[in-house]
């Protein structure tokens, strides 16, 4: 995947400022800064949620930007996984049927997509909860739950928006290490926005952003 | 006690849009409520003035039926407006259950957080009823054009006077009170059980007990006094109430049993998560179709009037009496109809307003909006029409000592309950389909907010 020249403005605010990101299958990326120096913003163009108003991002060869709503939509069903600092779980379904879905979304079977995300339990340490509801899990199960439900569907891209935010310092670690352990595994490139130098230590590479821009980039393994 | 009672204007502030819009609603509903019984207690009255003062040969004669009539709407009618007004109180009671569980997990008491929810809930029911005192003044020239016993009612006959009006501003923000801190009982008890949803607890089977007894009761009743002509109506209306809430009380039950069916047969990710938040709450479901059951119950009892106005009589007293029979049942029928839809749509946009962070995460996520305006349609439609055709079945199988199945079998009678059950199911699904903009909305906004 990489991004242009990203650019994008909120009224009078300048949330993006000429972005350049470049991430290859397997690796990760830290995006820093404190609040509001744009690094969700970041995260949003980059996953296609919102357009930018000037530069562009490719995936495999492919404009996002060109791409209509609806497009866009399919295109983070298919290539895209999510984790998010908490609710992106259904509190209805049970772990299992929570990863199943979008499995199941893009056209599995609940039978394939059950025995699917079984596999994905049991390869996470999740074997045995797999009827327990959302609210049944501690932090750190429920981001790893999360954390398979993304990678379920083999995405070339999993964003994560401070996946440690609601957790303590050791589930933490410990989340960061399956997250990067795994979507390493599956060949699948890794954003992840935080603030936390800790967190960003766990990936392979970093930008710091402040007002929009990068002010730093590095390579960390 | 105080310092934390003077945080609730702030913290209704502090709600923003979203909190803004569940009050509206919230005050919207307690509005229809107040001014529709309002008006069917107005006519209520109005029978019993002119029982009081007869101001023709006929009204002489035939006044007492007409109140014992009315009597009857008012009950058929009572459930389904208390229901409505219960949804009111507990709109978008998530949203503040998890604002007062944390309040709670900071160490507000118990007795704090049901004052706070006092002053909040309490608050929307004064100014629902006052607006609702209002739409009903407006409303009275409307009624007062209905004809009945030959003759419309005056807008002064109507009129129930202030000490009711009176009556209604204190007992609605009473009852939303008692209503909201009711559903609050789960974070006074623990201040985890909501900031964590967990799994619910199933539904007794016991519900199923209680409505057979409720239903089986009427039954006895209506049998056994039939023979008592009409003075055994009163002891009808109270037999019909104990039904009534009998149905209330099932209601859930059934839906939760109908989930667990549809549970086992989902294949689709539509399916599977309509089915999935059916089981989760089924009452919440009930709140939704609940009006619209209660509201077949109203018709199934209400279709054998066709037959009656169509038998043949020369008795000019009889051709008004069951005129009137008509026109009044038409009447119970499409406010019962309008209750049920107004309760859908109120539902519906307050559990969008409570799912929201939910639903944009998952839109991010690739889930496409229509995939949620499915699960949406499908977990209203399957128990709306399991819970029409049920109540309506069991609305003619209770009645069925007392008046036969003259009303399922003669097909003016059929026609009638075609056409009401049809239309009502329409209307609710409209309702429904009208929180798709706010849907949207939520949608649109791409920056989740953490709440």
């Amino acid at each position: 995947m990489t991004a242009r020249g990203l650019a994008k403005r909120f009224g009078t605010t300048t949330a993006l400022a000429g972005v350049d990101v470049d991430l290859d299958g397997g690796r990760s990326l830290a995006v820093m800064g404190p609040s509001g120096s744009g690094k969700s913003t970041l995260l949003h163009c980059l996953a296609g949620i919102l357009v930018p108003d000037a530069g562009t991002v490719t995936l495999r060869g492919r404009a996002v930007g060109a791409l209509g709503d609806r497009e866009r939509s399919l295109l983070r069903r298919r290539h895209y996984g999510f984790v998010f600092q908490f609710g992106q779980l259904l509190s209805e379904l049970p772990a299992i049927e929570n990863i199943a879905l979008p499995s199941m979304l893009l056209g599995a079977n609940r039978k394939q997509a059950t025995a699917l995300a079984g596999q994905w339990m049991h390869s996470l340490g999740l074997a045995g909860m797999e009827q327990r509801r959302p609210g049944e899990l501690s932090g750190g199960q429920a981001q790893r739950v999360a954390v398979a439900r993304a990678l379920i569907t083999g995405p070339a891209v999993v964003f994560a928006d401070e996946p440690t935010g609601a957790l303590d310092q050791a589930t933490g670690a410990e989340v960061m290490r399956v997250l990067t352990e795994t979507t390493r595994a599956a060949g699948a490139a890794l954003v992840v926005v935080t603030h936390d130098a800790t967190v960003a230590g766990w990936c392979d590479e970093s930008i710091a952003m402040r007002d929009g821009t990068v002010v730093d980039r590095g390579v960390l393994r | 006690m105080r310092a934390v009672l003077a945080l609730a204007p702030g913290l209704h502030r502090a709600g923003g849009k979203d909190t803004q819009l569940t009050t509206a609603l919230g005050v919207a509903a307690f509005a229809v409520t107040t001014a529709l019984t309002l008006s069917v207690v107005g006519g209520l009255l109005g029978f019993v003035g002119r029982e009081a003062q007869p101001q023709t040969a006929y009204q002489a004669e035939w006044s007492d039926i007409y109140v014992i009539l009315a009597w009857t709407a008012v009950v058929l009618l009572g459930v389904p407006l208390l229901s409505l007004g219960g949804a009111a109180a507990r709109l978008g009671v998530a949203r503040r259950d998890a604002r007062l569980a944390t309040l709670r997990l900071l160490g507000v008491t118990p007795r704090e957080v049901v004052g706070l929810t006092l002053v909040e809930t309490s608050g929307q029911g004064l100014v629902g009823a006052a607006l609702g005192v209002l739409l009903y003044g407006l409303m009275l020239p409307l009624w007062a054009l209905v004809p009945f016993q030959g003759s419309s009612f005056t807008v002064g006959e109507l009129w129930v006077g202030w000490t009711v009006v009176l009556v209604a501003l204190l007992a609605v923000p009473l009852l939303a009170a008692v209503s909201g801190a009711v559903s609050l009982r789960r974070v006074v008890l623990s201040p985890l059980g909501v900031a964590r949803r967990e799994r619910p607890k199933k539904l007794s089977v016991v519900r199923l007990l209680v409505a057979v007894v409720g239903v089986g009761t009427f039954m006895v009743i209506s049998t056994a006094l039939g023979a008592f002509g009409a003075a055994a109506f009163a002891f009808l209306v109270g037999g019909l109430a104990l039904a009534f809430a009998a149905l209330n009380v099932v209601g859930p039950w059934v839906l939760g049993l109908l989930a667990r069916i549809q549970l086992r047969r989902a294949s689709t990710p539509a399916r599977l998560l309509a089915a999935r938040r059916l089981l989760d709450d089924p009452r919440a479901a009930w709140r939704v179709v609940g009006g619209l059951g209660l509201a077949g119950f109203v018709a199934g009892a209400l279709a054998i009037v066709p037959s009656l106005a169509a038998s043949s009589t020369d008795d000019p007293d009889q051709q008004l009496l069951l005129t009137d029979l008509s026109t009044g049942a038409l009447l119970t029928l499409v406010i019962a109809f309008v209750l049920a839809a107004v309760s859908a749509g109120v539902a519906q946009a307050a559990s969008v307003l409570d799912r929201r962070r939910e639903y944009a995460l998952q839109h991010l996520a690739g889930v496409p909006a229509e995939l949620l305006d499915e699960v949406r349609r499908r977990e209203v439609l399957g128990p709306l029409l399991l819970v029409t055709v049920g109540s309506t079945a069991a609305s003619v199988l209770m009645f069925a000592p007392w008046l036969g199945l003259t009303g399922v079998s003669s097909p003016g009678g059929m026609v009638m309950l075609a056409v009401c059950l049809t239309g009502g199911l329409l209307l609710v699904v409209g309702a429904v389909e009208s929180t798709r903009p706010l849907l949207r909305s939520v949608l649109r906004d791409p920056v989740v907010r953490a709440d």
